[in-house]
C-alpha cells in the first residue's frame, strides 16, 4: 500500500544526490576528506534492493551525478514485508531476478522485465532465499536458501530454470548457505555455509555438491562429496538464534569464520572467502582445494566482488562503516574507505571495472544509501539514499 | 495486547510474458514422452514417473538429465527432482519437467497429476434417522469416505431390508410404509452402512410446533420443536421431522433451530409423514444502527500505523508504527479530544507491530521486527510515568526473527507471563515476566504433525488459563496455559482442541480473480462468552491486472463465530463477511463486537444472546466509519486495523493515516 506508492520519479528525484565523499587509506577509517567531485567517463545503472520497504531502485551515475531514476515495488504483501534481499541481472539484461526472504510457504525469486520493471514470474523457492545469481548462459538461477530463523538443519541452493521460473534442483548443503557466486564459466558454484564453517562447491551440470572445505583457522580441510546432513536437534529449542547476522564480533578466544561470502578469482583458479566472525579474507587454490592465505580484514567483513581482470578485490565491512579494496595479487589492502551508513551490505563493480557500487543499509527508520566509489581515486564520488535496509546490488553491464 | 497485524495483499500484478530463455545451440529436443501416460496416484501414496527425450524424428536422444519439480499444491504434495510424486491428499498437483543437456537451451513439459481418494471404506448416514411414523417420507442422504478420510463421490445403491416397512428409492427418499422395523443399507462395492428403523404403529393423534406463535427480531435464534402425541396424549420421542421455512430469508438447522435476516412473518413447518404442523414468528427489525462521531483524531503518516494500546488509567494511549517506522509513540488522551503526542520510544526496529500493558499498568512490551542487526524479539518499558516510559529490558533469544503479536496474562498461581509469536518458527513462546527487567523463557510450543513450511502463529488471546491461538494454515488451536482442564501450566502448554478449516474452498473466489496462492489463513482470535471469534487474514495473490497502482486492490475475510461450549470440540455456527473488504483484529465488550476491517473501515456489532448464520444480513451491524483521509498517507483509502474500547470510546487505528477517537453515539430521538 503506501510503502508501494514510490515507483514515481517524485520519490526518485527525492532521493539525494551527494557527490563528493569519503577517502581514507588502509587502517585509516577515520580520516575522511571530502573530495570534488568526479565526473564518470561514461553512464552507468545499478539495481538495488530495500529490505525492509520491499523496493527496487534504479540509480544512474552519469556526467549529471548520481540519482534514483525510479522505484518499483516487489513482493506479495501490501502489509507484511517480503524482505527483497537478492539482485542478479540476465547475460543479455533483459530480465533481472530478486529473492524476497519471507512468505508463505517459502520465500520466492521474483523474475522482473527490465524495460519497465513489471514482474513477469515467480517461483517459490526455501526458506529465507538470499544471494542469486544468474548462469552465464542465462539458463539457471542460482540462489541460496539461507533459513535463517528455521531449524538448526542443512539447508539448500535451489536452482531456478529462467524462462518458465520452474525450480529444478534443490541441492541440500550446508547450514545457513549464504552470499554464493559462479565461476566465470558457470561449470562450479560456490557458497558459504555461515553456520558450518564450510565452503561448499556445486558441480553445475551435475546439480550436486562436488567438494566442500572446512575454513576455521587451524582446521583447515577439504573433502570430497557433500558434508553430513544436519538434522534439527529435538532438543534444540524452536529456532537457532541468528540475531546479529554479521553484526556480531567474535567472544574472545572466538576463531571461527562464520563465512558470508564466496568470490572465485576471474580465471577460476582461486575463491576467496569473507570470514565474517574472524574479520579474515580467506583464500582458497581451487585446484588443490585448500586454504592458502589467510589475510586480516576489515572488521566484519561480508560481502566480496572481483573487478573483470582480477586485480581488485571489492569487500564490504559490516561492522566497521567501511569498504576496503585489497590487491588481489599481493592481499594488500589499498584502501579501507569509510562509507555514508552503517551496516555495510553488497558490493558490485561496473563492467569497466572502474566504479564499486556499494548498498549500506542503515539503522532503524534512517534512509539507505548506495555508495559509488571511483576504483582509481579510491574514494566515494557519490551517494544516493534509497529505502531502508538496502541489500543486494547489481550493476547493469 | 496484540491485535497483531498481518499479512496482506498482494500489491504487484504479475504479467504473463511469452519469451524465451536466452539461446546459444538450438535444443535438438523435439517432445518429452512422460510415462505413465495416465497420472494418477490414490491420496497417500506414490508414484514413479519416467521421462525420455526424442528428437524431430522421433529418435531418443541419450545423456538427457531431467529434473522433475511441482509447481503449485505444494501443501497437498510433493514431486522429488528424481520423479517420485508423493500424494498427501486428493487435488490435482501441476508439475513439470525439465530436460537439460549442455549448452543446449532447456524443454520444459508440463503435466498434471490427479491424486484421487482411495477406496472407499466407510458410509455415514444423515440425518441418524431411528423412528419414523406411516407415510412420512424423509431422505437420506450418504457421505463416502477413504480410509484416510477423504471424500468421493460413489454413487451409493440404497435398499431396504423390508419394503413393506419402509422403502428407499435411488436417491436415498424414504418412505415409512407400514409398522415394523426394517434396515436402511447403504452400499459401495463391498462397503456397507446399516440403518434400523422403526415404523410405528401408532397413529399421531396430535402434531405441533412450539412455540406457537412468536414474536422475535431479526437474528434472534429461536429454537423450535416438534411435538408428536399419541393417542393417550403421550409424546412420541425420536422422531425426526423435516424443517422447513417460508420466505426463505433466513436458516433452519436440523435441530430446529431458527434465524430469520428479514424484517416480517415466517412460517415455520415441521413435517412428518402426511402430518404437517406450522408456527408462526413475526421478526421486527433488529433496529440496531446508530450513529458514530469522531471526537478526536491524531493523524500520523510519516510511517504506517500498526498497534493501539491503551494503559489502565484510561489517559495515556501506545501506538506502534511499521512500514519502516520504529517509533512507538505515547499519546495523552485525557481530553479525547485533543489527543498529543508527549513522548516516543524509538527502537531498532522497523516495525512495532503490537504493544500491550501489564494489567497492574506499571510495565508495558511491545514487539520489533526488522531491526537492523537483525536481532528482534520484544522490549519491557516501566512505565512509573506512563506518560513516559523507560525501556528496562530486551528478549531476543530464539525470537530474533521476530515477533508479531504478545499477550500478557496473570495468573495469582503461576505468575504473570508473556506470550508472544515467533515469525521464524510459527512457534509460540513463553516468558516468565514476574521481574520485567529478566524476563525468562519458560515454554515453546508448536503445531505438530506438519511441516515447519507454511507454520504462522499471528496471534494470541488468553482468558481463563486458556490460550486461543491464531495458527494461520492450522485455524483456531486452543491450549491449557494454567486452566487445568489439562492440566497446563505457562511453562507446559496442553493442546485442547483445534478447530481448522478448509480455507482454500472458503475463499475460492479470491482464488479465482486473483490466481492461486493467495495469502489466507487464520488471523486473530478473541473469547468472548461461549464464543471465540476468529478473523481471517485475506489477500489475493497479484493485484489488478492493468491497475495504475495497488490502491485497487483489497482485502476479503469472513469473521467466524466458534461456539466453544464444548471446549473440546468447537464448530463454527456464524459469520461476518463485509461486501467489500476485510476482517482483521477484533474487540468484544458486553453485547458489542468492534472490528478494524481493512478497506471496510471500522465496524461495530451488536452480538447479544445466541449466535447463528449470517450476521450482516440479520442486521446486527451498529455503525461503520470510513476512515480515510485525503491526507493520509495512502489518499482517502481506509486500511482500518484494529480498536480498543474504553469509557464508551473506540480507538481505532488505521494503517494510512493515525489514531481516531470514535463515539458509538444514542440512537437518534424523534424529533415532533
Amino acid at each position: 500500500m503506501t510503502r508501494r506508492r514510490g515507483g514515481g520519479l517524485a520519490a526518485a528525484f527525492a532521493a539525494l544526490v551527494l557527490v563528493g565523499g569519503c577517502r581514507a587509506s588502509a587502517g585509516d577509517a577515520d580520516a575522511l576528506a571530502p573530495d570534488p567531485p568526479s565526473a564518470p567517463p561514461r553512464s552507468y545503472a545499478a539495481i538495488v534492493v530495500s529490505e525492509s520497504v520491499d523496493e527496487i531502485a534504479r540509480i544512474v551515475f552519469d556526467s549529471a551525478g548520481a540519482r534514483v531514476v525510479k522505484v518499483a515495488p516487489v513482493g506479495m504483501s501490501l502489509i507484511d514485508p517480503d524482505g527483497p534481499h537478492g539482485v542478479a541481472l540476465s547475460p543479455d539484461g533483459q530480465h533481472y531476478f530478486v529473492s524476497t526472504a519471507h512468505g508463505l510457504p517459502g520465500g520466492s525469486l521474483w523474475k522482473f522485465r527490465s524495460a519497465d520493471d513489471v514482474p513477469v514470474g515467480r517461483a517459490t523457492l526455501g526458506q529465507f532465499p538470499a544471494t542469486v545469481q544468474v548462469s552465464p548462459d542465462g539458463y539457471f538461477a542460482w540462489v541460496v536458501n539461507f533459513n535463517l530463523h528455521g531449524e538448526m538443519e542443512t539447508s539448500s541452493v535451489s536452482v531456478v530454470e529462467t524462462s518458465a521460473m520452474l525450480e529444478v534442483a534443490r541441492i541440500p548443503t550446508c547450514t545457513m548457505p549464504h552470499g554464493s557466486r559462479l565461476n566465470a564459466t558457470g561449470t562450479r558454484h560456490y557458497s558459504a555455509c555461515m553456520m558450518d564453517e564450510m565452503l561448499v562447491e556445486i558441480d553445475t551440470r551435475g546439480f550436486s555438491v562436488a567438494r566442500h572445505l572446512f575454513l576455521t583457522q587451524g582446521k583447515e580441510r577439504g573433502m570430497a562429496g557433500a558434508p553430513p546432513r544436519r538434522v534439527a536437534s529435538g532438543a534444540d529449542h524452536g529456532g537457532h538464534d541468528m540475531g546479529g547476522h554479521g553484526m556480531e564480533p567474535p567472544a574472545p578466544g572466538d576463531v571461527s569464520c562464520s563465512p558470508t561470502w564466496a568470490q572465485p578469482s576471474p580465471d577460476g583458479a582461486k575463491v576467496w572467502i569473507a570470514c565474517n566472525k574472524s574479520s579474515e579474507l580467506v583464500e582458497v587454490d581451487v585446484a588443490e582445494w585448500r586454504v592458502t592465505r589467510r589475510i586480516p580484514a576489515g572488521n566484519g567483513i561480508y560481502n566480496l566482488a572481483v573487478t573483470s581482470d582480477g586485480r581488485l578485490l571489492v569487500a564490504t565491512n559490516k561492522r566497521d562503516q567501511s569498504v576496503s579494496v585489497w590487491d588481489a595479487a599481493t592481499g594488500r589492502e589499498m584502501a579501507r574507505i569509510r562509507t555514508s551508513r552503517r551496516v555495510v551490505h553488497g558490493v558490485a563493480i561496473t563492467a569497466d571495472d572502474r566504479y564499486a557500487f556499494v548498498s549500506n543499509e542503515g539503522v532503524g527508520s534512517e534512509k539507505a544509501t548506495v555508495d559509488i566509489i571511483d576504483l582509481e581515486a579510491l574514494r566515494v564520488v557519490a551517494t544516493v539514499e534509497v529505502g531502508q535496509q538496502a541489500g543486494g546490488i547489481e550493476v547493469q553491464k | 495486547m496484540l491485535r497483531a497485524l498481518t499479512l496482506a495483499a498482494l500489491a504487484v500484478p504479475l504479467l504473463l510474458e511469452a519469451q524465451a530463455a536466452p539461446t546459444t545451440t538450438p535444443s535438438r529436443i523435439a517432445r518429452i514422452v512422460i510415462t505413465p501416460v495416465q497420472k494418477v496416484v490414490t491420496a497417500g501414496d506414490t508414484l514413479r514417473l519416467k521421462a525420455e527425450a526424442r528428437d524431430a524424428d522421433d529418435r531418443v536422444i541419450p545423456g538427457v538429465q531431467f529434473r522433475w519439480t511441482q509447481t503449485g499444491a505444494r501443501f497437498e504434495g510433493s514431486v522429488s527432482q528424481d520423479g517420485l510424486v508423493t500424494s498427501g491428499s486428493t487435488g490435482t498437483l501441476p508439475a513439470a519437467v525439465v530436460a537439460i543437456l549442455p549448452n543446449e537451451p532447456p524443454t520444459i513439459e508440463r503435466f498434471e497429476v490427479r491424486m484421487v481418494p482411495g477406496p472407499a471404506a466407510r458410509i455415514a448416514i444423515l440425518p441418524a434417522v431411528q423412528r419414523l411414523v406411516p407415510g412420512q417420507r424423509i431422505r437420506l442422504s450418504a457421505e463416502v469416505r477413504s480410509a484416510i478420510g477423504d471424500i468421493r463421490d460413489d454413487r451409493v445403491v440404497w435398499s431396504s431390508s423390508n419394503t413393506r416397512v419402509a422403502s428407499v428409492n435411488e436417491v436415498g427418499m424414504v418412505t415409512a410404509v407400514g409398522a415394523g422395523r426394517a434396515t436402511l443399507t447403504a452400499r459401495v462395492g463391498t462397503v456397507l452402512q446399516a440403518l434400523e428403523v422403526q415404523v410405528l404403529n401408532a397413529a399421531l393423534e396430535s402434531f405441533a410446533v412450539e412455540p406457537g406463535v412468536t414474536d422475535a427480531r431479526t437474528g434472534d435464534v429461536i429454537r423450535f420443536k416438534a411435538v408428536a402425541k399419541d393417542a393417550a396424549g403421550r409424546d412420541i420421542a425420536g422422531l425426526t421431522p423435516v424443517w422447513s421455512i417460508s420466505p426463505g430469508q433466513g436458516m433452519i438447522d436440523a435441530d430446529g433451530a431458527f434465524v430469520g435476516y428479514d424484517a416480517g412473518t415466517y412460517t415455520v413447518t415441521a413435517s412428518l409423514g402426511n402430518r404437517t404442523a406450522e408456527s408462526v414468528v413475526t421478526l421486527a427489525p433488529r433496529d440496531v444502527r446508530r450513529p458514530l462521531s469522531v471526537v478526536g483524531r491524531l493523524p500520523r503518516t510519516r510511517f504506517n500505523t500498526e498497534e493501539v494500546w491503551l494503559h489502565p488509567n484510561g489517559e495515556v494511549a501506545y501506538l506502534g508504527s511499521g512500514g519502516g517506522g520504529d517509533v512507538l509513540y505515547t499519546i495523552d488522551i485525557s481530553n479525547p479530544a485533543a489527543p498529543f503526542v508527549t513522548d516516543s520510544i524509538i527502537a531498532n526496529t522497523r516495525r512495532v507491530n503490537d504493544v500491550m500493558t501489564t494489567p497492574d499498568g506499571k510495565y508495558l512490551v511491545f514487539t520489533r521486527e526488522g531491526a537492523a542487526d537483525r536481532r528482534n524479539g520484544v522490549v519491557f518499558a516501566s512505565l512509573e510515568d506512563p506518560r513516559h516510559p523507560k525501556v528496562i529490558s530486551e528478549f531476543t533469544e530464539g525470537v530474533s526473527a521476530g515477533v508479531h503479536s504478545t499477550f500478557i496474562y496473570k495468573d495469582p498461581r503461576y505468575g504473570q507471563h508473556v506470550f508472544l509469536t515467533n515469525d521464524g518458527t510459527g512457534a509460540l513462546h513463553v516468558l516468565n515476566i514476574d521481574d520485567p527487567a529478566k524476563p525468562r523463557e519458560v515454554a515453546q510450543w508448536k503445531t505438530e504433525n506438519r511441516p515447519d513450511a507454511g507454520r504462522t502463529l499471528h496471534d494470541i488471546d488468553v482468558q481463563d488459563g486458556l490460550l486461543y491461538g491464531s495458527w494461520w494454515n492450522d485455524g483456531l488451536v486452543i491450549l491449557d496455559v494454567g486452566n487445568g482442564i489439562k492440566g497446563g501450566t505457562p511453562s507446559r502448554p496442553v493442546m485442547v482442541s483445534q478447530y481448522k478449516y478448509d480455507l482454500n474452498a472458503l475463499y475460492r473466489d479470491v482464488a479465482a480473480s486473483g490466481g492461486e496462492g493467495f495469502i489466507r489463513g487464520t488471523h486473530t482470535a478473541w473469547r468472548h462468552r461461549n464464543y471465540v471469534f476468529i478473523a481471517d487474514e485475506v489477500f489475493p495473490a497479484s493485484g489488478v491486472r492493468g491497475a495504475k497502482d495497488a490502491a485497487a486492490g483489497r482485502a476479503y475475510g469472513r469473521l467466524q463465530v466458534i461456539d466453544v461450549s464444548d471446549i473440546e470440540r468447537p464448530r463454527s455456527v456464524a459469520y461476518y463477511e463485509p461486501e467489500f473488504g476485510g476482517v482483521h483484529n477484533v474487540w468484544v465488550a458486553g453485547d458489542s463486537l468492534y472490528m478494524g476491517a481493512y478497506n471496510a473501515g471500522f465496524r461495530v456489532f451488536e452480538v447479544s444472546g445466541e449466535l447463528r448464520g449470517d450476521l450482516r444480513a440479520q442486521g446486527r451491524e451498529i455503525g461503520h466509519l470510513n476512515t480515510a483521509d485525503m491526507d493520509g498517507r495512502a489518499s482517502n483509502t481506509a486500511m482500518t486495523w484494529g480498536v480498543v474500547v474504553r469509557d464508551g470510546l473506540a480507538y481505532v487505528n488505521d494503517m494510512n493515516n493515525g489514531l481516531w477517537i470514535v463515539r458509538i453515539e444514542p440512537k437518534a430521538g424523534v424529533v415532533p
